[in-house]
């Protein structure tokens, strides 16, 4: 996964996976369990939609070393 | 973005500070834990702290999972990296925490197969890759991290893969926050509470904290006025006489958390006996270990290593950072012998910790007026 923008500046390490984005939803591959998503700054991933499913393209989704953890703007 | 901009306007930044201003009482310090690194973070970054009055201090919490990693558990991880066929895989941060004799990044200029990974379903992707190859994955981190390492262990065992094994060095968010409740050198009024944690264990885990030590608690999102608001938040309830655990992260977090993530969590992980804190030391029930069912699949059984405690170097005062009990620059090797490029405490290699915030946004002098 690409931590990207703004949580990804010259101030931050690119390669800690404990750090929560915000991830769109592109395409679901129901047969593996996993969704291509975009990151702020367009870089993909694939990531584990087991906790979330089912989700959408457009959906967005924050995701936490490769596994998404909620959809945003579900929370209640 | 959505989700992000809005949250970063400086008009309702300055009318949040003004509020907050308010609230407090003058002269009465207030002392007010972020728990989560990633606060920690966001605080140093934006300057949050310049826009507090003086009286209310915001103290930095155990919360960076790479910071409470200790040594010799990075020693244990450089063991089985050295072993013949072995591919040893873990996040980027981790690679730079020292052990008694160098870090996973040396060990890797000396021969040894590491590589970093982002998640630990590519830990899984390498070891499909190299079935010839031993791989491990160094599974650290907090109940964020946790679910991702124990869906990936679920997928290793339903596809057979014999070549894929977990070190697992998980760890809990509420036994270290009872420890510091505990503790004699710290008197805390409130805590912010971690906001993506509490999208996977909810809210509900943090109502000890009013009920048996009397203090608020406000779950946070991180963005700047996120973290205002929360600040507002407890010093409202202070000021009323409340105490109770508020949500402001609510358009993350459920009350409930992800009863998916649990249920996950509770299948593959059991709760050790005890575990090591970097300068916290042994706390009760705050570590995760693999349980019987994935115990083939646990590479502290399926590899030798040497298991030995080691003791934080004598210079490095990480274990006071992370307590509250000092400040950063308060540490006597922070920004001379300790830097980011070359860190001699935990506190300094990963950007969530509270050392390299503080060095990276340059932090080095403040004078703010007294309320």
């Amino acid at each position: 996964m690409s931590a990207s923008g703004e949580h990804c500046g010259s101030q931050h390490c690119i390669t800690c996976g404990d750090d929560g984005v915000p991830m769109t939803v592109v395409r679901v591959d129901l047969d593996r369990g996993l969704a291509l998503c975009a990151g702020e700054d367009g870089a993909r991933a694939s990531v584990e939609i087991a906790l979330v499913d089912p989700v959408l393209p457009g959906d967005t989704l924050l995701v936490h070393a490769g596994t998404a953890l909620v959809r945003l703007g579900e929370a209640a | 973005m959505r989700f992000v901009d809005e949250f970063r306007d400086p008009e309702l930044g300055r009318a949040l500070s003004g509020e907050i201003l308010s609230l407090v009482e003058p002269g009465r310090h207030y002392k007010l834990m972020e728990v989560c690194g990633g606060h920690t973070h966001s605080i140093y970054k934006y300057g949050i702290d310049d826009l507090l009055p003086a009286n209310v201090e915001l103290v930095h919490g155990p919360g960076c999972p790479v910071c409470v990693i200790p040594m010799g558990r990075v020693d244990d991880g450089i063991a089985i990296a050295h072993q013949d066929g072995v591919i040893f895989t873990c996040f980027g941060d981790m690679m730079r925490v020292p052990g008694s004799s160098g870090s996973l990044l040396d060990a890797k200029a000396a021969g040894a197969d590491i590589r970093m990974v982002y998640s630990p379903l590519d830990a899984l992707r390498i070891a499909k890759h190299n079935p010839e190859r031993q791989v491990v994955f160094f599974a650290i981190g907090f109940e964020t991290t946790a679910p991702s390492t124990a869906l990936t262990l679920k997928r290793a065992r339903a596809e057979h893969l014999p070549n894929f094994s977990v070190m697992c060095s998980h760890v809990t968010i509420v036994p270290p926050v009872r420890a510091l409740l505990e503790s004699p050198d710290l008197r805390l009024d409130g805590f912010i509470g971690p906001g993506h944690v509490s999208t996977v264990v909810g809210a509900r885990p943090f109502e000890f904290i009013p009920a048996d030590y009397g203090r608020p608690v406000v779950i946070s999102g991180f963005e700047p006025l996120d973290i205002l608001q929360s600040i507002e938040m407890i010093l409202r309830q202070l000021a009323a006489g409340r105490c109770e655990v508020e949500n402001q992260y609510k358009r993350v977090v459920p009350y409930e958390g992800n009863l998916r993530a649990l249920e996950v969590m509770a299948e593959v992980f059991e709760l050790r006996p005890h575990f090591e804190w970097r300068g916290l030391g042994f706390i009760s029930h705050s570590g995760l270990k693999l349980t019987e069912a994935y115990a083939e699949l646990d590479a502290e059984a399926r590899f030798s290593v040497p298991g030995v405690r080691v003791a934080d170097p004598k210079a490095c005062q990480c274990g006071e950072v992370l307590k509250g009990v000092i400040k950063p620059w308060e540490c006597k090797v922070f920004g001379t012998a300790c830097t980011p490029e070359r860190p001699i405490g935990t506190c300094m290699v990963s950007s969530e910790g509270a050392c390299a915030a503080y060095y990276n946004f340059g932090r080095f002098a403040r004078e703010r007026e007294v309320v």
